[in-house]
């Protein structure tokens, strides 16, 4: 304001009422308060400290120090987290037990943002139907989610809902898929990745690279010559053939999964188990296994052991299969109990990856006796959840507490979505489309090139808060007990006694993300800025 | 027969002829495109499916929806081919079936929504009970709901584990915002407001104490410690006439003895009248670790953005502030002596005692104060004012919100001074009021940006201070742009206030929790569910409705 008067007066003005000066004063007295409040809450805090947790800020030898405050983070945690992305045992360190919670935020907050993403743009586009149904639908939907708390829809879908599936005991596939929804959780296939899916993940970019590389080629083609070629196919179809290659040529080529037995058994390649069966159960053909009764088949079953939830299993069973030979599984968490089960006569082939059968090879009485027989593998094999009437195995399993959060902030934050949907179409002036079609466009090219573009620069700004609110709102899964940062923190802060630095360290991971997201959002705000007019 | 049939096919075609062509009518509905057709085809199949479905679960409803679709139709077809314009016949046919998709998945959707409905139904009607007395597990339906322990489980659903001889209390709390609302309302609508000019004023004042008086009900006042305590009183009357001097200082209140009375006599009356009552024993404390169900939720919201109102404005103005800030000149050599003081005192100490290598880096923590100078210096041109508010609003709206509570509960007792405690209650009141006031913050500012800068300038003009310029003419009109933002954050804070189930209050869902435990109503979870969504959803809706209303009335969006 100071600036705007000419000089002349500047003299005039008395120093308590010049804002220049009354503003320095005026920080300077803000900084003085914000020191003195600082200072009595320091004080504060220091004699707390003394009287209620000095124990936080013991280190390692002894003495008290500030420096000392996360050094119990190193110790053992000592409890079990129910789902983790990687390895974990109750041995492991503070550390990395908040890790796995970070990675299992993670995995729900981009899950989330995912499906998220597609509740909202259906039921936004539902919206906006010509079907009155439909629109009204989605209306009841979007207010039934927007004025309920997101807390409550998260108690109704696990308590109301996952809960009261049916006991794993009453197991049936839904819907005849090999999915199963019990109160223990959703089983559904997965892939499980071998070690050749690396190599085949590389062809996959070179085919994607390739795609490219066509497409910006036939582009500059279609440029110089004036006539139209068929991009999308020459592009695909190239891309196809190099996918395909890698898959046979990156299954030939890894050779890690192995399979260990007896030299008595005769097994010297899983094709050789075609013969070893027809040998057992005297038949010309294993197309014939129909005939003998079920005691039969059972007594000539190959015994298979292999480690829980290894890709090894569906990897090996898909083969014998594919030969028809009946077999029975036997699942262990560990290599050793394998082996003593391989001991016993329990197992007549282990299967898993030849690292682990070399070392369990080595720990039997006379290893030269026993076989490891190579065993070819896809890049990716289906894991398929299978239900053997107490216990369903395979597949990925999806704990209930895990669909619940993961449900419940999809259809919440769906219908947040599908609003800022809704508003950035309309936001497009009913003037463009129909000058998209003035111009002849077909429908999708006038969504395509005409509406979308211009609604997507209205709809992305909020986009990234909503997405930003997801990731905040996973620490609602404490509420519905899933492991994820928030509990396994408070566990940790439990187990510790030490809350001060539990919420701290939350406060900076829970920063550091809204930092990345809001950085995110000013770059995409400066390169798309929407010209006005 | 023959013959019959043939006339019959003549008449057909002739009622159709040059009224419908039948390419067209297939391009536009089914061949257009080869994901319209298979759309087409999907949704039959999928219509057919379920129809033969539910024909077999609930034939009669499933064949009146039919006849009614088909009738429905009929009306449809008249309208587009006959000209036979009825009103229902074009309202089917823009709405529900317009083309070919349109009416298979209207059908479908309506019998789903039978489907629903009837699921529902038998549920929550058919096979429920309703007695509050058939609650225990034994009298119960499996396959329907026990309302029963809604009113079996009232009184703790409203006000939860609070002393039951307060009740009287909480009863006259409600009757008095009920009445003071009927009063207000209904003056406004008889337009009683705008004739007497008093009656405004006196209704604003009730209402400007009603949170006093809330709180004198629900939270007592106590008897303990002298009548009068000097100290209190003449510290209060040191802030009241002090306010007072500011605001005559920025011209905002005329100076007058009447007026400097009034100002002074506020602060003595009113301790006394607080003294008085403590004294009296009309109302003595109540534990507020009791309060729960829905007083608790009601109260918390309502606290919530009362107090997050004020800071949130401090919030606005602050980070918008322009105050030249604190130049180069002076900034740096304070910022170097104290990294440099840093670095010859803390430094050393913490290197000579090496842990391990993280140590190292912490050690050079001083540096960090010339980063902080520089950020300053490059971001708010040396406002200090301005940094601290954009860093308070951005760290709270960076973490959720049961971070920030947690921290309230947790953290708190930290922070207290010797002997002093906090109930938890109010330190989630606190820790809720600032992570909100962030986000008020946000939707001021938003107001403030949305006014053109005529309005700052024509105040300054006029020779406003800043002050006054705030007070006549930019948050009058700032704050009516963003009513629409207020009330839907107060609706986020009625909602999010379950949160606070989490962190140990038994609000509305955290008394559901403490309900569904008692044998009587054990696992009666679902209805408790409802019941608290429908409670929630009827307060959300009335204030969105209420917003739409207030806009309407204050003209937002017009100028």
């Amino acid at each position: 304001m100071a600036q705007n008067i000419s000089a002349a007066p500047e003299q005039n003005i008395p120093f308590w009422r010049d804002e220049r000066v009354l503003g320095v004063f005026a920080q300077i007295g803000f900084i003085i308060v914000v020191i003195l409040g600082a200072k009595l809450l320091g004080t504060n805090f220091a004699s707390n400290v003394n009287k209620l947790g000095e124990s936080q800020f013991i280190c390692r030898d002894g003495s008290f120090s500030y420096r000392c405050a996360y050094d119990f983070m190193g110790s053992e945690a000592g409890f079990d987290i129910s789902d983790t992305a990687l390895d974990y045992v109750n041995t492991d360190s503070y550390w990395y037990a908040f890790y796995m919670g970070l990675l299992n935020s993670l995995k729900v907050g981009l899950l989330g943002v995912i499906l998220t993403t597609f509740v909202g743009l259906f039921v936004g586009i539902a919206r906006l139907s010509s079907n009155w149904l439909v629109s009204k639908i989605a209306l009841w939907y979007i207010e039934l989610m927007r004025n309920t708390p997101l807390l409550l829809q998260l108690f109704f879908i696990y308590f109301g809902v996952l809960l009261a599936l049916p006991l794993i005991q009453d197991a049936s596939p839904v819907l005849g898929l090999p999915i199963f929804l019990t109160n223990r959780g959703l089983s559904i296939p997965a892939p499980k990745f071998m070690s050749a899916a690396a190599i085949w993940v590389a062809f996959l970019i070179l085919g994607i690279i390739q795609f490219q590389v066509t497409w910006i080629l036939l582009a500059r083609q279609e440029e110089q010559t004036g006539r139209a070629t068929n991009r999308w196919a020459r592009g695909l179809i190239g891309f196809f053939i190099i996918v395909i290659a890698g898959w046979f040529i990156s299954s030939s080529v890894s050779d890690t999964q192995g399979l260990l037995t007896s030299k008595a058994s005769r097994i010297r390649d899983v094709g050789d188990i075609e013969k070893v069966m027809l040998n057992r159960t005297n038949l010309d053909y294993l197309d014939e296994i129909d005939t003998l009764s079920p005691e039969e088949v059972d007594a000539a079953a190959l015994k298979i052991c292999v480690l829980r939830d290894s890709a090894s299993e569906p990897n090996l069973i898909r083969q014998i299969e594919r030969i028809g030979a009946p077999y029975t599984v036997r699942r262990f968490d560990r290599p050793d109990q394998v082996t003593a089960a391989y001991v016993e006569g329990d197992c007549e082939l282990f299967a898993a990856s030849k690292a682990i059968l070399a070392a369990e090879r080595a720990t039997l009485e006379n290893p030269s006796a026993h076989l490891i027989v190579p065993v070819k593998e896809s890049p990716i094999v289906w894991s398929v959840p299978r239900y053997d009437g107490t216990n369903i195995f395979g597949g990925s399993k999806l704990l209930p507490e895990f669909t619940a959060l993961l449900i419940g902030l999809t259809i919440f934050y769906g219908a947040t979505l599908a609003e800022i949907v809704r508003a950035g179409i309309l936001s497009v002036s009913k003037g463009q489309s129909e000058a998209a079609r003035a111009l002849g466009l077909s429908e999708s090219q006038r969504l395509r090139l005409v509406v979308l573009p211009q609604a997507l620069k209205v709809i992305i700004p909020p986009l990234i808060g909503i997405f930003l609110s997801l990731m905040k709102d996973t620490s609602l899964g404490l509420a519905v007990g899933y492991p994820d940062m928030y509990q396994v923190t408070f566990t940790t802060m439990n187990q510790s006694g030490r809350a001060v630095q539990g919420i701290l360290l939350l406060m900076v991971v829970y920063l550091t993300i809204s930092l990345i997201f809001s950085i995110v959002l000013n770059w995409y705000n400066s390169r798309n800025v929407l010209v006005e007019r | 027969m023959t013959a019959i049939t043939e006339s019959m096919t003549q008449k057909l075609n002739a009622a159709f002829e040059g009224r419908i062509n039948w390419r067209y009518f297939l391009q536009d509905n089914v061949t257009g495109s080869w994901y319209l057709a298979v759309w087409v085809v999907v949704l039959a199949a999928a219509t057919v499916a379920y129809t033969i479905n539910q024909m077999n679960v609930a034939p009669l409803t499933t064949i009146i929806i039919l006849i009614l679709w088909l009738v429905g139709l009929g009306f449809a077809i008249a309208n587009g081919l006959f000209k036979k314009r009825t009103a229902i016949g074009s309202w089917l046919k823009t709405n529900l079936l317009g083309s070919v998709s349109n009416a298979i998945l209207s059908l479908l959707l309506v019998l789903i929504l039978a489907a629903a409905v009837r699921g529902i139904w038998s549920w929550a009607v058919t096979n429920a009970t309703f007695d509050p007395e058939l609650t225990k597990p034994e009298f119960r339906n499996p396959d329907g709901a026990t309302w029963g322990v809604i009113p079996g489980a009232w009184e703790l659903l409203m006000v939860g584990r609070l002393d039951r001889e307060a009740l009287p209390r909480v009863q006259m709390a409600l009757g008095y915002i009920v009445v003071l609302g009927v009063i207000s309302i209904g003056a406004n609508v008889a337009g009683y407001l705008k004739k007497i000019r008093p009656l405004r004023s006196i209704l604003l004042g009730l209402w400007a104490i009603t949170p006093i008086i809330v709180y004198i009900l629900l939270a007592g006042v106590s008897a303990e410690g002298d009548f009068i305590n000097s100290k209190t009183l003449l510290i209060g009357e040191a802030v009241v006439v002090g306010l007072f001097l500011l605001l005559w200082w920025q011209r905002t209140v005329k100076f007058s003895v009447v007026n400097l009375v009034i100002w002074a006599a506020a602060w003595p009356v009113a301790y006394l009248i607080w003294r008085a009552i403590g004294k009296s024993e009309m109302f003595p404390p109540i534990n507020v670790a009791t309060w729960g169900g829905l007083m608790l939720t009601i109260i918390i919201a309502v606290s919530v953005i009362i107090l997050s109102f004020p800071l949130g404005m401090v919030l606005a103005l602050g980070r918008r502030s322009e105050i030249r800030g604190i130049p180069g000149w002076l900034l740096w050599p304070v910022a170097a002596i104290l990294a440099l003081w840093g670095l010859f005192v803390s430094t050393p100490s913490i290197l000579g005692d090496i842990r391990n290598q993280a140590d190292y880096v912490l050690a050079f923590w001083p540096i960090l104060i010339l980063g902080f100078a520089y950020l300053l210096q490059k971001m708010f041109q040396g406002n200090v004012v301005a940094a601290a508010s954009t860093t308070f609003i951005e760290v709270i709206r960076g973490a959720p919100l049961i971070t920030l509570l947690f921290m309230a509960i947790i953290m708190a007792p930290f922070f207290l001074s010797e002997g002093a405690t906090l109930e938890n209650v109010w330190a989630v009141i606190i820790g809720y009021s600032l992570f909100s006031s962030a986000y008020m913050a946000e939707n001021i500012r938003g107001g403030l940006q949305a006014l053109p800068k005529g309005q700052f300038e024509a105040a300054d003009s006029l020779g406003l201070n800043t002050f006054q310029k705030m007070r006549f003419i930019i948050l009058p009109q700032a704050l009516r742009i963003v009513i629409p933002a207020i009330v839907g954050q107060f609706i986020g804070s009625f909602k999010s206030s379950s949160l606070v189930a989490i962190v140990g209050l038994f609000e509305l869902l955290g008394m559901v929790a403490v309900i569904v435990s008692n044998p009587q109503w054990l696992g009666l979870r679902k209805e408790l569910f409802v019941f608290a969504g429908v409670i929630y959803f009827i307060g959300s809706a009335v204030m969105s409705w209420y917003s739409r209303r207030l806009e309407a009335q204050l003209g937002v969006g017009e100028r």
